[in-house]
């Protein structure tokens, strides 16, 4: 069964990456939208617009917009037989192997 | 054609090109119908969600998934010539056909690809039919399994590689048809109880509008890695044919006719939609909610995109499924009707058998009727089979106007309920 022990080696990484990207993402995009709602103030209550919160907020969206960009450049590298490398932390294109 | 034929006696030679050639045509046409139904199937893997929580028009959806698969499918230039040998034993390493397939024109080849494909396809319809998202790669490996089986016996399949990676049918199908629908669905599941946890007291109006553009961004990535991902298997399986029947000798590009086709085929069929698949994963496994949406297509286009990078193979069909399982568990209180899910799973399992099975039987077809008209025959069985379950599908028509009315209110259900 050296299939199981591969496939089970190729799970846990695409698990760990999952959550960071598939979770993590979605969790950053939500902690912007109420960073925008606590930037707008409280419309019944009456409270102050808050810019920091609109600020914060505006930068949590780029911060997912630069993961999404990360996604397509895998997708379009890929078709042109090119691969993504983390080896200097920041992605670089690289040819594939 | 008509005068080579005449004078065929004193030419064989003629008559053997213009049969493979009547094949050939055969399997190409086949082989982009079989890419139709994967985009029709599997539009729901990305706009299913988006619909269901109308953060998209249903028709808008299925317009921009369907142009994303097209783009998508252009951007893959690879050449994904080897697909089949992740199954079978019909082709080499470098992609060109198993010699001794190719005498007589190549038409063993073609017959094996042409029955598989037949496989694919009609369960393809089958599972539309049944409103079940079935995965198209599991339809399309099955067919060329018992294709194969029927016709180069048991050894012709690649079972389990040679393990030095993880290779055929157990390591590159089955494996990740189990573990896919999990690890989607525990990224899924977090990714909903995170958001929920972050946005409790937010005013609707910031997150409704928030999270319509989170679903459809990410269900837009979802669209677009489907397109380069599935577009290319029929593009490496039209051009495994032409190879075969010795009109393309090129095992490093692929005609661009080739790609123009399937990658028209594939955003056509997205475009129209399989609305049943579509309501089954947008209405009937869970109620959905625009974070959960959001939450789902994220964790399908993350774990889509992560494995392909990594080269793990697995099932569009399967993640998306996963998903949106897992954001019904991951959201407290939500509805998650475990019995539409059971019949998936179940759906699931049989695909690859059944497939393999219909393959199988339109080889054995295809082989006792024997050359030309064999496969012509198998052709018209399957015009036959695609009518019928075309006009079967109008008894009870769900498209674009229905796909979102509540799931219990089906028919049978209401009728049950009644006398109950």
């Amino acid at each position: 069964m050296h299939n199981f022990g591969f496939a089970l080696e190729g799970a846990w990484k695409v698990l760990v990456a999952g959550l960071i990207l598939g979770a993590g993402l979605p969790t950053l995009f939500a902690l912007g939208v109420r960073s925008l709602a606590y930037g707008a103030g409280g419309s019944a209550s009456g409270a102050p617009a808050r810019p920091i919160g609109t600020l914060l907020g505006w930068a949590c969206f780029a911060v997912v917009l630069l993961g999404v960009a990360l996604g397509i450049t895998f997708i379009v590298a890929g078709g042109f037989g090119k691969a993504l490398s983390f080896e200097h932390i920041y992605p670089t294109v690289v040819d594939k192997h | 054609m008509a005068p080579a034929l005449e004078v065929c006696g004193a030419r064989g030679d003629d008559r053997g090109v213009t049969e493979t050639t009547v094949v050939l045509v055969l399997v190409v046409v086949t082989a982009l119908g079989f890419d139709f139904t994967n985009g029709f199937h599997d539009t729901a893997n990305a706009m299913a969600t988006s619909i269901a929580t109308k953060a998209l028009r249903p028709k808008a959806a299925v317009l921009l998934s369907g142009m994303l698969n097209l783009i998508g499918a252009f951007l893959s230039v690879e050449v994904a010539l080897t697909v089949t040998n992740a199954v079978v034993k019909i082709q080499n390493s470098s992609g060109a056909p198993k010699p001794e397939l190719l005498e007589g024109g190549g038409s063993a080849l073609l017959l094996i690809v042409l029955a598989g494909l037949v496989g694919g396809i009609v369960w393809n319809l089958l599972t539309w039919l049944l409103g079940l998202p079935s995965s198209s790669s599991h339809a399309l490996f099955g067919g060329l399994v018992g294709a194969t089986i029927a016709g180069l016996g048991w050894a012709g399949v690649n079972w389990n590689g040679d393990g030095s990676k993880l290779d055929g049918l157990v390591g590159k199908v089955l494996l990740p048809a189990v573990m896919s629908p999990v690890i989607a669905g525990i990224v899924a599941a977090a990714g909903t109880w995170l958001i929920y946890k972050v946005t409790t007291g937010v005013a609707q109006r910031f997150t409704d509008n928030g999270f319509r553009w989170g679903q459809i961004g990410s269900a837009s990535l979802v669209s677009l890695a489907h397109g380069t991902n599935d577009a290319q298997k029929t593009m490496g399986v039209i051009t495994l044919a032409l190879i075969a029947s010795g009109d393309w000798t090129d095992t490093k590009t692929i005609p661009l006719w080739v790609k123009v086709a399937c990658a028209l085929a594939i955003a056509l069929g997205t475009y129209l939609g399989g609305w049943r698949i579509i309501r089954t994963l947008g209405k009937g496994l869970v109620e959905i909610a625009p974070p959960q949406g959001m939450a789902a297509e994220s964790a399908s286009a993350a774990v889509i995109l992560v494995s392909s990078h990594l080269g793990f193979a697995l099932s569009t069909t399967h993640v998306a499924t996963g998903s949106i399982l897992g954001t019904g568990v991951g959201k407290p209180g939500a509805l998650v009707r475990w019995a539409v899910a059971g019949r998936m799973v179940a759906a699931w399992l049989i695909t690859l058998p059944a497939a393999a099975v219909v393959g199988a039987v339109m080889w054995w077809i295809g082989h006792l009727v024997g050359g030309t008209f064999g496969a012509i025959v198998v052709f018209v069985i399957l015009v036959a089979l695609a009518g019928y379950m075309y006009l079967r599908s109008r008894r009870t028509p769900v498209d674009h106007n229905n796909v979102n009315d509540e799931w219990d209110a089906e028919p049978e259900l209401a009728a049950a309920s009644k006398e109950g």
